[in-house]
């Protein structure tokens, strides 16, 4: 069975979201920001058990405040990762606000966490900020040596089809 | 002066049946004051009245009350003609703005179509070979014209912009991409041009237009190359919603193709219909 899911990337501004999908899609990794202006388009087959899921990944430009985001950017999303920049707090100070915000416009879509850019601080400095935060199941990630990444996209597209 | 017996018997008589009758009617009076101020008792007597009255009413209301209402409905219009504006104004508006701008441009297009065969040494030269072939000269003008043509047609969910179905000449491009693009091309549009409560219908894309139509839960993206006739478009226009109705509501029908298989194979039918049917 084939199967075709909307899924999107959100959180603040340069917190690793194009770079993950980028890592995820095309196994590829550049140290230069580009910012993402609106919104890009990608897609990924993935394997679920034996369902062919086909993730169509929606790369939306960063932003400190999702409700500042066309609302129809999110709207029809069967999943969302929400990324954040372990490195830097201001990029999930307002986390739990923000979640919630999410969980409104998109009551039914699973969601994953993600503190991207593990590779830039020790294993301490990580749980120091996860323990902070004190939210379950946040997974941490790299696009950079791409660590977790493919993981992620599958326990979403899981989570999305179960 | 002395008491006629005969008057005082003919008095007594008279005065009985007087008596008799007042005190009947006083009965009557406590009757009817008991029938009046007990509620229930009234309502007996008068419900039926109403009811019928009621009715009456209802059977009759337009006939009875309509002129009135009629006149003091066009009256209050006539009166606050400002706040009826307001009201209409936005759909008739809208209405009658898409209505003109689709019929100048198509008076326009034909204008200058002759226009520039009548003057253009092409048009010239169309008439010489017209008269040395024998051909009629219309049919060569038309052929002068790139014939509009549907390349793809995409039907995509809403919000999710999800390939529901697809018809393609030659299978080019990635179709889930090109309607995730779509998607999310009509809903930035949409949502930076708020104020108007437009729908996109169409962006050109160097030598294609992609036609779009949307309904509640799903769009239909055309894309066509060629020529983009004011004609063109509205035969699409037509057919399109025409297609929608009959097939997407029915869609749900017992086969064991899955949905996008056979929307796409509909998709295929209303092409060739489209291409080979009336031009
Ligand atoms: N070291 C390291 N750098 C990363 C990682 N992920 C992203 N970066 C870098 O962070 C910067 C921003 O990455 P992007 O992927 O463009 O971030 P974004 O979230 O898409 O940003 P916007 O599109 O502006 O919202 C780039 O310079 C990336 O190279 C990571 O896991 N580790
Ligand atoms: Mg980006």
């Amino acid at each position: 069975m084939a199967i075709s899911k909307k899924v999107i990337l959100v959180g603040h501004f340069g917190v690793g979201k194009t770079s993950l999908i980028r890592r995820f899609v095309h196994q590829k990794f550049s140290d230069d920001y580009l910012t993402t202006i609106g919104v890009k388009i990608d897609k990924k087959v993935l394997q679920v058990d034996d369902m062919e899921v086909t993730l169509i990944i929606w790369d939306i430009a960063g932003e400190t405040n999702q409700a500042k985001i066309p609302k129809s950017y999110q709207l029809g999303a069967h999943g969302v990762l929400y990324v954040f920049d372990i490195t830097r707090p201001s990029t999930y100070q307002n986390l739990h606000e923000q979640l919630d915000y999410l969980k409104g416009v998109l009551p039914n879509a699973p969601v994953e966490i993600i503190a991207n850019k593990k590779d830039l601080i020790s294993e301490e400095k990580q749980e120091e900020v996860l323990n902070e935060i004190a939210l379950e199941g946040i997974r941490t990630s790299s696009a950079k040596t791409g660590e977790s990444v493919e993981e992620i996209f599958e326990a979403l597209a899981k989570a999305m089809v179960s | 002066m002395a008491q006629n017996p005969g008057f005082d018997q003919l008095r007594k008589i008279l005065l009985e049946q007087d008596r008799e009758e007042r005190e009947e009617l006083a009965k009557k009076l406590s009757e009817l004051d008991d029938q009046l101020n007990s509620r229930d008792k009234l309502e007996l007597r008068v419900d039926p009245i109403l009811n019928d009255y009621e009715q009456h009413l209802k059977e009759k209301f337009s006939y009875l009350f309509g002129p009135q209402i009629t006149e003091s409905i066009s009256k209050q219009i006539k009166d606050s003609q400002d706040e009826v504006v307001e009201v209409l104004y936005p759909i008739i508006g809208r209405m009658i703005k898409k209505y003109i701008t689709n019929e100048i441009q198509k008076l326009s297009e034909k204008v200058d179509q002759q226009m520039e065969l009548a003057f253009s040494w092409e048009g010239w030269k169309i008439r010489i070979k017209a008269w040395f072939t024998g051909t009629p000269q219309k049919e060569l003008m038309i052929s002068k014209l790139i014939e509009p043509k549907i390349e793809e047609i995409f039907v995509i969910e809403r919000d999710s912009g999800i390939v529901m179905g697809t018809f393609s000449r030659k299978e080019s491009v990635d179709q889930d991409m090109v309607a995730g693009m779509l998607t999310a091309i009509k809903a930035f549009v949409e949502d930076a041009f708020t104020k108007e409560k437009q729908e996109l219908e169409s962006i050109d894309y160097e030598n294609y237009k992609i036609v779009l139509k949307s309904f509640k839960s799903f769009f239909i993206a055309v894309v066509t190359s060629g020529g983009m006739s004011m004609a063109f478009r509205d035969k699409l226009d037509d057919q399109l919603i025409d297609f929608a109705d009959k097939v997407l509501k029915n869609a749900r029908s017992e086969s064991d193709e899955s949905e996008e298989d056979q929307l796409s194979g509909r998709l295929a039918e209303f092409f060739n219909e489209f291409e080979n049917g009336d031009k």
